[in-house]
């Protein structure tokens, strides 16, 4: 069975449970004490990865750290579609993988900015609010265009990709680092569609969206 | 310094920002507003803000006729925003008090536009009303509005249509909303109008619509993004400006706890019966035989809120008071639906309506009452209804249908012409179940199998003909059904009423007590000391006038309670019921 080492408020871990759920995969979620416990610079938790970050992926002997890296593996090893990850279209591929760094870069300031906010980090807010809204810029232009072309997701497909899933859930937890999402209309309705996927699950501060059609 | 114009309109939001089943989240002068499209297009703007714990509505969910809140789950109404339904109390009907505040809302030349006090008109600009204009990217700005409008008289742009780099643009017009731009090249001319939403003191959004953009997709895209391009490079260079002196605070709204005449007690009147609403009758037309059909539409505002199982009175000009189910669903139309069934001995209500009243005609009605509320927490809900006893059940199953709660509709009618609102029940689909011209023993056989299920958690609404209600309710029993799980709603009270006894009533909050001789009510010799009772049917069936019992014994003759109730002796009717004993002590 798959491991998580898991905690319940990172959106990092949070974004392997949505897909894990999208995909319908079992796993066992093994609780660190993030915090106030710290446990991920814990002695034991450092022998499994030295970084001292969630999340971390144990499967079939393969252990894995890092959000991104780890969604690639499960969309490439698991998901028979092939569209979550899409390992045999090169430009959608390399698309993918340049959201999949944007949202590393969403990691380290809206992300920061929540950790300052709600887990008291010693972080310039500041300059962690300012990157969220710059990225978010960026990526409310890059939608707003996308509905206009028909497209509805972060990559140029007909379907979600790994790089929704990893861009969204610190898009959706800004608000606890006092990142606004009022001036990104055309973020707030992506959100609304990727809380439509099948599958979807959430998390404490990620509220879920009505359906698109009456039931 | 800003100035708060709270008169002006202002958009707040493009058309293509309110997609289906969204919330949009605005703000103008500081006060943010929830905005969505109900499934029938009216755009609402209110306070985003839930009465209840002040979380944000814009996070909430449109289901496409209320809007729910994420914390705890009440819900608003499409249109008037008055509370439809608390999960913490899912047997009771909100108070009409608990309404949030609303704002006039106006769409035009594909913006959504609003104002605090509106004075006037949005700003006219024919120019933009035609079909083949195009409304751009909106760009939000770290800056004060002034600043903003100052720096748009320097955006240059091309025309549509234009091709090299030789271009003119000039200000046609400002003031302190908007800067109107026309661009010039040769053979080409754009005319742009650049409305500059004051969001805060120091944030703003640039709201930017052409006249004219080229039909073919490829090539208005390439407009929107070189006019976004050009905007959001102007937005770089007022924000570098802007950042360099301090920003000024934000501002401050107040919020308004309730509106005024909402949170102002009723005056005191012994009128009884008032019918504070005129309709006009936008069409009225045969719903199924012998059942007229009624839609009805305000003359000036919106229709006040209403929940399924609700019912208003209809003052007619004879002097006829009568009760009728609305057949909407929660938060559903500009105008209300009723069903009016010709009564064969009708004393001037039901054939006043069929041969009288005509489309076009004015009524006055009662504000919409709800004392047959419906649970949204049943694990299964079952609706029962017998003729025209489909009204308020129809209501239920739409709202139940809507929001994608297990239900089944059983409309039981002596032969299909009698079957009324086939669109309606057309859109239920699988949900309906018709039982077509059974006698009373087969009705009961089927009654008997649909009771036959109950499980805790499950609900029962009954409406129908005296005679099905009385058998369905014994049956619900024998099958069992507790007491609570059985909802029902008679026509009218057809017991003979004995208004024979006398006796004397004290009223706890009033600290007055008075006499109730034989041939008159309680609700009679209330009112004529002063103290306004709500009413609706007078005859005992709809529960409008009820009391709470504080001592004394009542003599139930309504048909209202059920049967746990009645013997609980707490609660009573005033308009039918008496005193077994000498005396009664009521809340009033």
């Amino acid at each position: 069975m798959i491991k998580l080492y898991d905690y319940e408020l990172s959106g990092n871990c949070y974004k392997l449970r949505l897909l894990m759920s999208i995909l319908e995969l079992d796993y066992e979620s093994i609780t660190v004490d993030f915090y106030p416990g710290r446990e991920h610079k814990s002695d034991w938790f450092l022998k499994i990865n030295p970084l001292g970050q969630l999340p971390v992926l144990e499967d079939d002997g393969l252990v894995l750290r890092d959000a991104q890296a780890i969604l690639v593996y499960l969309a490439a090893r698991y998901d028979q579609s092939g569209r979550w990850h899409p390992r045999f279209d090169a430009r959608l591929l390399g698309e993918v993988s340049q959201w999949l760094a944007f949202a590393d870069g969403i990691t380290a300031t809206a992300s920061a900015a929540r950790l300052h906010d709600a887990m008291f980090y010693d972080f310039d807010i500041d300059a962690a609010r300012q990157g969220g809204h710059r990225l978010f810029r960026i990526l409310d232009e890059h939608l707003w265009f996308g509905e206009r072309e028909g497209r509805d997701w972060i990559c140029r497909a007909d379907h979600p990709t790994i790089a929704d899933i990893a861009c969204f859930p610190y898009v959706m937890l800004s608000e606890e680092g006092g990142i606004s999402r009022m001036d990104y209309p055309a973020i707030r309705r992506w959100c609304d569609r990727v809380k439509r996927v099948d599958g979807f699950v959430t998390m404490s501060g990620i509220f879920p969206a009505g359906p698109a059609r009456a039931a | 310094m800003l100035q708060v114009d709270r008169t002006r309109w202002h958009p707040i939001a493009s058309s293509d920002d309110l997609p289906f089943r969204h919330v949009f989240q605005a703000q103008l002068f500081g006060r943010e507003f929830a905005v969505w499209r109900a499934d029938d297009g009216y755009v609402n703007v209110w306070e985003n803000r839930c009465l209840h714990r002040g979380v944000r509505l814009s996070i909430g969910i449109n289901d496409g006729r209320e809007l729910k809140c994420q914390y705890h789950g009440w819900r608003y109404a499409n249109r008037t925003a008055g509370c439809t339904y608390i999960p913490a109390h899912p047997a009771d009907a909100p108070a009409r008090t608990i309404t949030n505040r609303t704002f006039l809302v106006v769409e035009r030349y594909g913006l959504v536009w609003t104002a605090e006090e509106p004075g006037g008109d949005v700003a006219s600009f024919d120019w933009l009303e035609q079909p083949g204009r195009l409304a751009l990217r909106p760009i939000p700005v770290n800056a004060s509005p002034q600043r903003v409008l100052a720096s748009l008289r320097d955006l240059a742009f091309p025309p549509c249509g234009a091709d090299g780099e030789s271009f003119e643009t000039a200000v046609e017009s400002a003031d302190d909303s908007v800067v109107v731009l026309c661009a010039r090249a040769a053979g080409a001319e754009t005319l742009a109008a650049f409305f500059v939403q004051p969001v805060d003191a120091h944030r703003c959004v640039i709201r930017g619509v052409l006249d004219r953009a080229p039909e073919e997709a490829p090539a208005r895209l390439a407009v929107l993004r070189d006019l976004n391009q050009r905007l959001t490079g102007l937005r770089a260079e007022i924000e570098r400006v802007a950042a360099l002196e301090p920003a000024p605070a934000a501002l401050e709204p107040a919020i308004e706890p309730l509106p005024a005449e909402l949170a102002e007690m009723p005056a005191i009147s012994n009128h009884g019966r008032s019918a504070g609403f005129r309709v006009s009758v936008e069409r009225k037309w045969e719903a199924a035989r012998s059942i007229a059909g009624f839609e009805l539409r305000p003359l000036e505002g919106l229709l006040p809120t209403f929940q399924p199982g609700a019912h208003i009175d209809i003052h007619l000009p004879n002097g006829a008071v009568r009760q009728y189910s609305v057949v909407n669903g929660s938060g559903e139309g500009a105008t209300l639906t009723i069903g009016v069934k010709r009564e064969p001995d009708s004393q001037g209500g039901s054939s006043y309506l069929h041969d009288t009243v005509r489309a076009g005609d004015v009524l006055a009605i009662s504000e919409p009452r709800n004392n047959f509320p419906l649970r949204r927490d049943a694990t299964k809900t079952l609706l029962i209804a017998g003729g025209i006893g489909i009204t308020p059940l129809l209501s239920m199953a739409q709202t139940l249908q809507n929001q994608g709660l297990a239900y089944e509709l059983h409309y039981f009618v002596r032969d299909e012409s009698e079957m009324a609102f086939r669109d309606r029940l057309a859109a239920l689909g699988s949900a309906l179940k018709i039982d077509v011209g059974l006698s009373a023993e087969a009705t009961a056989r089927q009654i008997e199998t649909l009771c036959g299920g109950y499980a805790p958690g499950m609900h029962l609404y009954l409406c129908g003909p005296g005679p099905m209600l009385q058998a369905a309710r014994s049956i619900a029993a024998e099958s069992g059904w507790p007491d609570e799980a059985v909802h029902f709603e008679y026509f009218k009270n057809t017991k003979e009423i004995d208004d024979s006894s006398s006796f004397e009533i004290a009223l706890a909050r009033s600290a007055l007590t008075l006499q109730v001789p034989a041939g008159r009510s309680i609700l009679e010799v209330v009112r004529e000391h002063g103290i306004d009772m709500p009413s609706s049917c007078e005859l005992g069936a709809c529960g409008t006038c009820m009391v709470t019992v504080i001592e004394g014994e009542p003599d139930h003759q309504d048909v209202y309670l059920n049967d746990s109730e009645k013997r609980s002796g707490t609660r009573m009717m005033t308009c039918v019921s008496r005193a077994r004993s000498p005396r009664l002590v009521l809340d009033l």
